[in-house]
């Protein structure tokens, strides 16, 4: 399995382009938002920065392992699953190699994210970052799965509006683009079982120095099992459809 | 001694398509097997069977006495599939390598790239190689794990002539080292060329099942027709070279594998007969005439 892992995280570094745009979005966004938003004192405001700076990281490490596990449809379309099947590398560990090397494009965007920030002036210091970048990929690796799922079961052309789809709502979940504090009591109740939502979460207790909220990495665990259950599913219905 | 392959009643329905429809089949290690057949003949169905990509709708399919995949787990089996591909952004030396380590017992390196003849071309990016040599690296890729079984669908597909003839010669270098070696192919003179035993499927069936002269036989020849004018036709299977006799509205069909002495036995025969035509056959015409026979059997 590490030769298949190395296989794939050498093809990964020789084509950035996904891992670019993946660090990229995020930073674009910081950039361009923080300055507009201001709190009622330059204290307050601070305050906001440091938690977009985290939203975003989230955000970029979400979109990127998430999209970059939609896109084993392309090498299903290919044939290359079909290849691999067909050698004695079990599929289990076809789909855990698979997570791993996507789930790894979540740590240059929380570095890069959270370096710009610290550099526009976000209190965090280095240790945090180191923090931040682990927890976002361990939270990552549902992202992972749920993608490469969705890779597995369709087609090239239909995974792009469906990787939307997903991409969107976990963002949405995970109070990314609205604080969830502002949706109705119903649906906050809903958004807290969320992984995106303890992912958020778990950034901003670095942030916060808090210690990790022990329920929120239950509810990751329990997502992690979920999605690789359906990652695993779905890898398998590949072999009758190619 | 156990089978390198074994199907027994094989049948695999996609919705009211028979693609295998009943095959009964066992290869023994060492046999170099060509499956012979027109394409939709059920050739690829029955590779996917054997590699466990497929579940058959009944019957048994055995790989050195294992399931297909248990065969498969274990590395005893290689393949180079018409529907399978690499990603980009690899080398040939990174996939053969990756291959060499999900093998348990894979060759040397040196000796796949000389074998595919890839030497050459060893660091360049898979997916700026040509359709024969991509072709050819599918080949190393299935041959790097040294598998007792190589199965191979529609190897050639994508080569040149030259690319074709050293691709045969690297098979043949292989199959000599004592491994079973089972390929797909729709060409007759590939099957006769580079098989020690040609099975011929149609329609999900297996119609003819020998050595490359046999089979060459029955498929390949001539198509002799002309009318009898009213005369009978007793004798005419004996007649030099026929294999295959049909009278249809006064009008003798004769399969033959040397029209020369035919044509000349018939005119020396004194028989009436007119509006002589001799077709060589072309293989799907070669298959249904194959076919019907099998069927009337």
């Amino acid at each position: 399995m590490f030769a298949y892992l190395k296989f794939e995280l050498r093809r990964m570094f020789r084509e950035p382009r996904l891992l670019v745009l993946t660090v990229a979005m995020p930073v674009i966004l910081f950039l361009a938002i923080t300055p507009t938003v201001k709190g009622a004192n330059p204290a307050e405001t601070d305050d906001i920065h440091a938690y977009l700076m985290v939203a975003w990281a989230a955000y970029g490490a979400l979109l990127g392992t998430f999209s970059s596990g939609v896109g084993v449809s392309q090498e299903r379309t290919v044939g290359w699953l079909r290849q691999l099947r067909i050698t004695p590398l079990p599929p289990v560990q076809v789909v855990v190699a698979k997570a791993i090397a996507c789930s790894l494009v979540a740590i240059p965007a929380v570095l890069v994210v959270s370096v710009v920030g610290m550099l526009k002036g976000v209190d965090f210091g280095v240790g945090q970052l180191g923090e931040l970048a682990l927890f976002m990929w361990l939270g990552s690796i549902p992202f992972a799965l749920i993608g490469l799922a969705v890779g597995f079961l369709l087609p090239a052309n239909l995974a792009q509006p469906a990787s939307f789809l997903v991409s969107f709502t976990l963002a949405f979940a995970g109070g990314i683009f609205i604080p969830t504090e502002s949706l109705p009591k119903a649906m906050q109740n809903v958004v807290h079982y969320t992984p995106s939502y303890r992912f958020t979460q778990a950034g901003y207790d670095v942030l916060q120095k808090h210690t990790q909220s022990a329920t929120g990495w239950l509810i990751i665990a329990a997502w992690f099992v979920i999605f690789g259950a359906c990652a695993a599913l779905a890898y398998r219905r590949t072999a009758a459809t190619r | 001694m156990t089978e390198a392959l074994k199907l027994t009643g094989v049948v695999k329905t996609f919705g009211a398509v028979r693609a295998v429809d009943g095959i009964d089949l066992s290869i023994a290690p060492g046999e170099t097997v060509a499956l012979l057949g027109p394409n939709g003949a059920g050739k690829s169905t029955a590779i996917n069977m054997l590699l466990g990509l497929l579940e058959p709708t009944s019957g048994t399919v055995e790989v050195f006495g294992q399931s297909p995949t248990q065969a498969v787990r274990s590395g005893r089996v290689g393949a180079m599939l018409q529907e399978a591909g690499f990603v980009a952004n690899a080398t040939v030396r990174e996939l053969i390598d990756l291959a060499r380590a999900v093998y348990p017992r894979p060759l040397p390196t040196d000796e796949i790239l000389a074998a595919a003849d890839l030497t050459e071309i060893a660091g360049r990016r898979i997916d700026k190689l040509s359709g024969g040599q991509s072709q050819r690296a599918r080949f190393a890729f299935a041959l790097a794990g040294n598998p007792d079984l190589l199965m191979l669908d529609e190897p050639t597909s994508a080569m040149d002539v030259k690319a074709r003839q050293e691709f045969w010669a690297a098979m043949r270098a292989y199959a000599a080292g004592g491994k079973t070696v089972l390929f797909a192919t729709h060409y007759l003179e590939e099957a006769d060329d580079f098989a020690d035993r040609v099975i011929v499927v149609a329609n999900g069936r297996i119609i003819a099942d020998g050595t490359g002269n046999e089979i060459k036989k029955v498929v390949g020849g001539r198509t002799l027709s002309f009318d009898l004018e009213g005369g009978a036709a007793d004798g005419l299977d004996r007649m030099p070279g026929v294999t295959v006799v049909e009278v249809r509205n006064d009008r003798a069909v004769l399969r033959t594998d040397d029209s020369d002495a035919t044509v000349r036995a018939l005119v020396t025969s004194g028989r009436a007969f007119g509006n002589l035509e001799i077709v060589s056959a072309g293989l799907e015409e070669a298959f249904l005439a194959l076919t019907e026979t099998a069927q009337e059997a």
